[in-house]
């Protein structure tokens, strides 16, 4: 799905907890998430905490979607 | 480290009076049995059946399959950290019924549970169409939670078959095979030619259904460790999995890897077998990492020159297939791994999640989308109404005339990752 819409036009951030199998399948922008069952949040975490912890992810995919890019890149920070 | 596997070949399963084992035909007494499995308080209800090759039976929604075995001597018991003290198995002498199994099946507990016909085209796919099958068939209490309700019908198959096992704790096998592993040192000194191979074993660990155990901890909390062979053939690894029913390893399987005892007929000869590098498959991916290169510093450690690496279940632990194929050949150790495959209906997809050119001798298991017609049979043990939403089920699987099309995702055992099953594939 991410390679279809890039290939319409549209930048894509991958959002994923196993980067190495985005980075397999081509992704170019890829933001690490938490937990394969869990990708945007953490079930652990205190309802306050994990919303920062979910905006936080979501600032970060934005930011990624903004950057410029000239290869495959995981966003770790 | 030495092993004496007794076998006790089972030529017959009957109910009767009393348990025993003679001259080959084990008796149980069914109601002995029920009331020992409904000492725990999380089940209902149990039931025994007992369903063997050839016989027009299918067994559906199975759990998990056990093998009988008993500890005659030598230090612990059968399935350490379970149902005996965590003392180090694998040594001394043990006793296995050999031909016989016991089968858990009841009310779903997740959509991962398997079929196993008797009888037909999908009694091929499973190596449980050839085993006497006493089938355990428990009930939750009602209102008992996923988890709870897992775990007492897991415990409820190891006690079911340390029970019958116990009928052959005095006897004299039938057949007998050793198996020695010296410590590292002293293989190496006495095997100085021959190449050191070791056995990294992928063990599924991610959540209900999904886990494996090691001397009763909870595999996914392990960091990879190193294990001498014979520890799985006492118990020491059991499956809490069903993922999918056609690439768990079940209990059994754990019991009778057939890369450990392939190893062995080659160990002394081509090769010296060192021994089991077992490691896991999280959900995080820093844990995939840390395991990946804990397998791979252990297996640089131990000196191998090759290793066989299996995969449990797919998905997402093909990275983790692929990070221990890449970490282990970057160490210039020769690595082959043993997968299967979800290639689609037409076999036409790409087979693995995960790939890398350094994963460049696999062994498959086969394609589990391929999809199979069972036709229907006289006899179910277990309940048919979970066949349209088990992996490898769809809505529709179950006709009205009892037919039933699926995947053979859906068949216990079909595309096992440790190549114990049947399927093979030939060039024209």
């Amino acid at each position: 799905m991410v390679k279809e819409i890039e290939r319409a036009g549209l930048p894509v951030v991958h959002m994923c907890t196993v980067t190495p199998i985005s980075l397999t399948v081509g992704a170019n922008r890829i933001v690490p998430a938490i937990a394969i069952p869990h990708p945007l949040g953490n079930p652990a975490l205190e309802f306050d905490e994990e919303k920062a912890l979910r905006r936080k992810l979501v600032e970060k995919a934005l930011r990624a979607l903004q950057t410029e890019v000239s290869e495959q890149t995981v966003f770790e920070d | 480290m030495r092993l004496e596997l007794g076998k006790v070949l089972i030529k017959d399963v009957q109910f009767g009076d009393t348990t025993k084992l003679e001259n080959g035909v084990l008796t149980v007494n069914k109601e002995e049995l029920i009331d020992l499995i409904l000492e725990d308080e999380h089940l209902a209800s149990a039931e025994l059946d007992i369903a063997k090759p050839g016989e027009s039976v299918r067994i559906t929604p199975v759990k998990d399959v056990v093998e009988p075995r008993v500890k005659v001597e030598g230090p612990g018991g059968v399935f350490p950290g379970i149902l005996s003290k965590v003392d180090v198995v694998g040594s001394g002498k043990t006793n296995v019924l050999k031909g016989c199994t016991v089968m858990t099946t009841g009310k779903i507990v997740g959509f991962q549970e398997g079929i196993v016909d008797m009888t037909g085209p999908g009694a091929d796919y499973t190596p449980f169409s050839e085993t006497i099958n006493l089938v355990l068939k428990c009930e939750p209490q009602e209102g008992l939670k996923q988890h709870e309700h897992e775990k007492a019908v897991r415990f409820a198959g190891f006690k079911a078959a340390a029970y019958i096992a116990e009928t052959a704790k005095n006897l004299v096998p039938d057949e007998v095979e050793v198996y020695e592993t010296d410590t590292l040192l002293e293989g190496i000194k006495k095997y100085p030619e021959l190449p050191k191979v070791g056995y990294v074993q992928m063990l599924q660990t991610q959540g209900l259904l999904h886990d494996t155990y090691v001397y009763g901890v909870d595999a996914k909390q392990i960091v990879p460790t190193i294990m001498y062979p014979t520890e799985c053939m006492d118990g020491a690894i059991v499956s809490g999995n069903c993922v999918s029913a056609c690439d768990k390893n079940t209990t059994y399987h754990h019991l009778n890897n057939p890369v450990v005892h392939d190893l062995y007929k080659q160990h002394g000869k081509t090769l010296n077998f060192v021994g089991v590098i077992i490691t896991n498959e999280n959900v995080y991916l820093a844990d995939k990492e840390r395991s990946s290169n804990m397998s791979a510093k252990l297996a640089e450690y131990l000196g191998l020159d090759g290793a066989v690496v299996s995969q449990e279940g797919f998905g997402n632990p093909d990275t983790d297939l692929i990070m221990n194929t890449k970490k282990l050949e970057a160490k210039g150790i020769k690595t082959v791994i043993i997968t299967d495959e979800y290639a689609g209906r037409d076999g036409a997809s790409q087979s693995l999640a995960d790939a890398d050119p350094s994963a460049n001798a696999v062994v498959t298991g086969g394609n589990a989308n391929e999809v199979i017609v069972l036709p229907k049979m006289d006899k179910v043990i277990g309940s048919l109404d979970y066949v349209d939403i088990i992996a490898g089920g769809f809505d529709g699987s179950l006709a009205e005339d009892g037919t039933i099309t699926v995947e053979i995702q859906a068949i216990t055992g079909a595309t096992n990752e440790v190549g114990f099953n049947k399927m093979s594939t030939k060039g024209f």
